[in-house]
């Protein structure tokens, strides 16, 4: 990972930071001189990512969330406020994965899906608007969808519906924070297969399907952490100021055919 | 830091003579780079090589001609192994359809297609020379993805480089060649010079005003360094929010 240099007295929130992608990005933040609320729902894993921050030469904290909830949402977003003064950037990497034909998909995992990867989003978005809006020095959002979120994956109507809601709503959440002065801009970013908890929980932890992974990618790598988390840097700094309402795809190429 | 990230890494930037060519050709210079600068006025890029500093070097080109690639690889060689190419070079006018000649159409298409093309060939085979892959970024534009009238060669031009740079991608991968665009939206430089930004942005940018080439020449950086290593075949949109609605 590559640390950038314009992020000195910006206060981020990380969602979904207690692992994978999510921690990746609130250490880089951190030791690119950002202040980092990291949040998640385990302590445990939180307090590790905290300490990752701080072993990083970074200054950052971790708070229990659930980006469901919306009193939590008011929770982190006022601590943002009133513990280091302000809020420039959140990224929106808190989501859950599920690979199930249309038949099998039961409400109740609709509904699951549907709360931490869109709901969690929108809520994020509205609460984010309101403390940026607060704080009165424009900022930055970058929004988690997939590659799935731009193209399907058989077996995953309810996970591509998630992600597809998702770079939709950027779109329109970037038009509105166009209109703030000083703007928020919004992005998505769209990771190919990314080798983390969120894959192997689901397919196991299995060298051979690492490697058909590889061999599906035209560029012949598996994604990492730390590459989602340069791509989220460079979106949520200044290095992309006239940068709204696109989508990044970071996927190895997977989605160039 | 990012700050020296591309030192030891040879550029060439196609039409980096002025306007967004200029702009990431000091990007790349400013991250440690050293550059080739090619463009067609002699006088103009020599200036432009000398105010980006020591590490860059103009060599005189049109990019639809077959013939003056040699000179550009050439000097590139004379710096290292290639490691970026910033397909740039392009030029815009606005024609109506039934009064455009064939001749107006073809040299925008020579350059803007024709030139991408030649400058992903010239770059792939200088980077599988030395076997350690590169990043390849061609300059499209929103006006690949959406379009306005009197604009159909233009328009054609950047939406061809978008497909261009994904089919190279895809070739490309297994030999760590990385093939990106950029889009720019309106953007501030000699080819918008006529554009009335009091007048036309509030209405049709959501960030209501153009985009500064600083802007572009960073999203190019990002394509360039590793930062971007697991990116290919994707468009980066730099717009200010013009094809979000």
């Amino acid at each position: 990972m590559t640390p950038i240099e314009d992020l000195r007295d910006k206060v981020a929130i990380v969602t979904g930071a207690t692992k994978g992608m999510g921690r990746s990005t609130a250490i880089l933040l951190a030791q690119s001189g950002a202040k980092v609320i990291a949040t998640g729902r385990s302590e445990e894993a939180g307090a590790e990512t905290a300490e990752m921050m701080r072993a990083a030469g970074g200054e950052g904290l971790f708070m229990r969330q659930d980006v469901t909830v919306e009193a939590d949402w008011k929770k982190v977003c006022e601590a943002a406020l009133s513990q280091f003064g302000g809020l420039d950037i959140l990224v929106n990497n808190a989501g859950v994965f599920m690979v199930k034909p249309i038949q099998e998909t039961s409400e109740a995992d609709f509904d699951w899906i549907y709360r931490t990867n869109v709901e969690g989003t929108f809520l994020g978005m509205k609460y984010g608007f309101e403390a940026m809006r607060k704080t009165g020095r424009g900022g930055s959002i970058v929004n988690v969808s997939s590659l799935m979120g731009q193209v399907g994956f058989p077996g995953a109507t309810a996970y591509c519906a998630t992600k597809g809601a998702i770079t939709g709503m950027t779109k329109s959440a970037a038009l509105e924070g166009a209109d703030l002065t000083p703007p928020v801009r919004v992005n998505s970013l769209h990771p190919g297969v990314i080798w983390t908890e969120m894959i192997t929980d689901q397919f196991g932890d299995d060298a051979a399907l690492q490697q058909a992974f590889i061999e599906e990618t035209p560029l012949k790598m598996i994604g990492l952490p730390e590459h989602m988390a340069d791509a989220i840097a460079y979106l949520i700094s200044d290095q992309s100021s006239y940068v709204t309402g696109t989508e990044l795809t970071v996927d190895g190429g997977r989605g160039a055919d | 830091m990012a700050g020296q990230e591309l030192a030891g890494k040879v550029a060439i930037v196609t039409g980096g003579t002025r306007g967004l060519g200029l702009s990431c050709a000091r990007k790349l210079a400013g991250a440690g780079a050293q550059i080739v600068v090619t463009g067609l006025d002699k006088a103009r890029g020599e200036a432009a090589a000398q105010s980006i500093g020591p590490s860059a070097r103009f060599v005189q080109q049109d990019v639809s001609k077959s013939a003056d690639w040699p000179a550009v690889m050439r000097a590139a060689a004379e710096m290292g192994p290639l490691n970026i190419m910033v397909a740039n070079a392009g030029i815009s006018n606005f024609v109506p359809i039934e009064l455009m000649d064939l001749d107006t159409f073809r040299a925008l298409m020579e350059t803007n297609l024709k030139g991408a093309f030649l400058s992903l060939q010239n770059a792939t085979e200088a980077m599988r020379n030395h076997g350690e892959g590169g990043s390849i970024i061609m300059m499209s534009s929103v006006m690949g993805r959406m379009s306005a009238p009197a604009n159909t060669h233009y328009s054609g031009s950047k939406a061809g480089i978008r497909l261009l740079m994904k089919a190279a991608a895809l070739e490309l991968g297994a030999e760590k060649i990385r093939v990106n665009a950029v889009l720019p939206g309106i953007t501030h430089s000699d080819m918008t010079a006529g554009f009335d930004e009091a007048e036309t942005a509030p209405a049709l940018i959501p960030m209501k005003r153009f985009g500064a080439a600083d802007e572009i020449g960073d999203a190019v950086l990002f394509a360039a360094s590793d930062r971007s290593r697991f990116m290919t075949g994707t468009e980066m949109i730099v717009d200010g929010g013009l094809v979000a609605r």
